[in-house]
């Protein structure tokens, strides 16, 4: 249990601290790698509730994908140094009605969250059946291949077709481009690329002819 | 899992399009070779529909079914696919489209719709629906060095991306109200009144009617077809509308049966407002493609005036005016791959003038095409009209049978105008003479059975009205 508590408070310690650092930050390329950062301590804590499958999906989408797309984005939109700061130098004038907007959004969330108040009945109107001793992972997999396997087949040919459509439309093949080709390489042999030639004294040899 | 043989339709059509994709891509200039394969495996889905049977009956919990309504669509849109496909390669050829993908991106919108046509479910209804879409954005931008091709397809996504939204929004209403995604459950859920269910009633309506281009929803119409190569409007303007309305057919008949009144009312404004508009913005197009466009808007206000009686006999008369019109589009378009002169496709209407000194047979085909279009008595299109206004009227809504007789009129305007141009206006411009074997006869074919359709118009009438039963 003290493990668990100490593993929970590291986790959100840095979660807390990567999530400040990605909005303080100067430099946006930091502040992308503070958000991998911060998704990978999110998803540790989810992980650790027992949800791992939800922890794991965190990664590979947010991580593995959406933040890595905002790397490329960052770094090909040449916009790496802010102009303006928290602190130090110009202030910027962002900042009072990013704060304003930041108030509300804590007022409308202690409203909801202090107004919260469960049915009487939770923990046993849901219909559903949770069997406790298999895995979220086992149990999401468990229905998807059975039950619904139609639409999880389906929805691979979704993207299988989008994966057509996108070559289609943007793929052009060029010509006179010049390309390694492993086979040919590997195939030469040394007849068909070195040419032995007797050199006459003091005439030289003519190459090209 | 009972009977997979039910699903066996889309097993086939999906491991064909795998086969073919693989072959695409190692075998060099394959355009040929994945094409008329493609047209061959929709040839063989035919048979394996055929097969079905005529039971209603489903697996995937109930998610996916098998009944002849499902059937029949599908083979209506096989073989309309079929003769699109057979009838628009040489203008694929002749525009530089012939990337080995087109085929393959067409059949995987079959594929999506019919996974949307056989659901009873509203998970596969949107992933099929999704699935459908998508294919189409891609083959609307499919001529991407073309400006007019990009500007209509960022145009369709944009548009369609926001109805699916709006749909899914509809759909996730409708489960939050009634606690389920099955359409029988949500069905026998529905029975007394519910203003939630009514509210995703809307919103799903809305996205349908965007699917097929009804009228508030009818802004990318015109421009998705005029800027699409023509191959693609042909497509267009025939096969998702088949889907849109079985779908819209299969809403109203299983879900929401019970809250008939609610609906018949969105349903009866859509169609007099399509009618109106696809009748007087027609009027002054020059350009024959967005003229097909306004004209595809009129004719689904005239299906949906079917569907919003209510009533078995007005769904399946929707459902023939639908074949019907299929007929008809797929003659217009094959039409329209003729209008060839030095080599570059046109799409002028003023360039149809004095056809028919030069080229009586085509003119005729015009001649018979737009006559049925604008529904003059002998030919098909004058019954499909007739039986929808004979459901109409039964159902005692007279204002929707007048409104839709009065367009009929305001709408010939336009087609006969066309036909004056043929007929009656100095040669100017002369087409080059195709020897385009598959578009002469699915021309010859289209205009035969819109002809002849009146002698013996129980062959279609006795399949379609015994399919809802």
């Amino acid at each position: 249990m003290l493990a668990h508590t100490f593993f929970f408070y590291f986790f959100s310690g840095i979660a807390i601290f990567s999530a400040l650092m990605v909005i303080t930050s100067r430099n946006t390329v930091n502040s992308v790698f503070f958000l991998i950062l911060d998704f990978i301590s999110v998803g540790c804590l989810f992980i650790m509730v027992g949800a791992e499958f939800l922890g794991m999906i965190l990664l590979i989408v947010y991580v593995g994908a959406v933040a890595v797309l905002f790397l490329f984005v960052v770094m090909m939109l040449n916009v790496a140094q802010q102009k303006q700061s928290w602190f130090i130098g110009k202030k910027s004038t962002h900042i009072p009605s990013g704060l304003i907007v930041a108030i509300i959004i804590f007022m409308e969330l202690l409203v909801v969250i202090g107004g919260w108040k469960y049915k009487d009945n939770v923990s046993n109107s849901s219909s559903l059946v949770i069997d406790k001793d298999i895995s979220n992972t086992h149990a999401i997999g468990s229905v998807m291949y059975t039950d619904y396997i139609l639409y999880f087949q389906l929805s691979g040919i979704i993207l299988l077709l989008s994966m057509i459509g996108a070559i289609i439309l943007t793929y052009r093949r060029r010509e006179n481009v010049k390309t390694q080709s492993y086979f040919k390489q590997i195939s030469r042999e040394k007849a068909s690329s070195i040419e032995l030639k007797e050199v006459d004294f003091n005439k030289g040899v003519k190459i090209d002819d | 899992m009972q009977n997979i043989n039910l699903i066996f339709t889309e097993l086939y059509l999906f491991s064909g399009i795998c086969i073919l994709l693989m072959l695409g891509v190692y075998v060099k200039n394959s355009f040929n070779k994945i094409y008329n394969l493609s047209i061959l495996l929709l040839i063989g889905i035919i048979f394996v529909i055929y097969k079905n049977g005529l039971e209603k009956s489903g697996i995937f919990l109930d998610s996916f079914i098998s009944d002849p309504l499902s059937n029949f669509v599908k083979i209506l849109i096989a073989v309309s696919s079929i003769i699109i496909l057979f009838t628009s390669k040489q203008f694929i050829l002749d525009n530089k489209i012939s990337k080995f993908e087109y085929p393959i991106i067409i059949l995987l919108a079959i594929l999506g719709m019919f996974f949307t046509i056989s659901s009873n479910d509203i998970i596969l209804f949107y992933l099929g629906l999704e699935l459908q879409s998508l294919s189409l954005y891609v083959l609307a931008s499919i001529d991407r060095d073309n400006l007019k091709s990009s500007e209509s397809g960022i145009k369709y996504f944009v548009l369609s991306a926001l109805s699916s939204g709006l749909l899914l929004y509809g759909c996730s209403l409708l489960y939050g109200f009634t606690g389920s995604t099955n359409f029988e459950l949500i069905k026998n859920e529905l029975t007394v009144e519910n203003i939630g269910a009514i509210f995703a009633m809307v919103f799903i309506l809305v996205g349908l009617s965007f699917k097929v281009s009804a009228v508030p929803f009818h802004m990318w119409t015109p421009d998705v077809y005029e800027g699409s190569p023509t191959s693609i409007t042909n497509f267009f303007a025939v096969v998702p509308k088949v889907v849109g309305l079985a779908v819209i057919i299969r809403f109203m008949d299983v879900p929401f049966e019970n809250i008939l009144s609610d609906w018949q009312t969105i349903i009866i404004f859509i169609s007099v407002a399509s009618m109106i508009l696809g009748a007087v913005a027609a009027i002054r197009q020059t350009n024959i493609k967005r003229l097909m466009a306004y004209s595809s808007i009129g004719h689904i206000g005239y299906i949906l005036a079917g569907v919003a009686t209510g009533t078995t006999y007005g769904y399946s008369s929707s459902l023939l005016y639908m074949t019907i019109y299929v007929i008809m589009n797929i003659g217009a378009f094959s039409c329209i791959y003729l209008m060839r002169k030095d080599g570059v496709y046109t799409e002028k209407i003023s360039d149809l003038s004095g056809l028919s000194k030069k080229r009586p047979l085509l003119a005729v085909s015009f001649l018979i095409i737009f006559f049925s279009l604008a529904g003059i008595p002998p030919l098909g299109g004058f019954f499909a009209k007739f039986y929808v206004f004979l459901s109409v009227v039964e159902s005692k809504m007279y204002i929707l049978a007048i409104v839709g007789l009065m367009t009929t009129v305001i709408s010939a305007f336009y087609y006969l105008k066309v036909v004056k141009i043929i007929y009656f206006d100095e040669a100017k411009t002369t087409f080059d003479e195709l020897k385009n074997f598959p578009t002469n006869s699915t021309i010859f074919i289209s205009c035969l059975i819109l002809i002849s359709f009146f002698l013996y118009p129980s062959v279609l009438n006795n399949v379609i009205f015994n399919l809802l039963g």
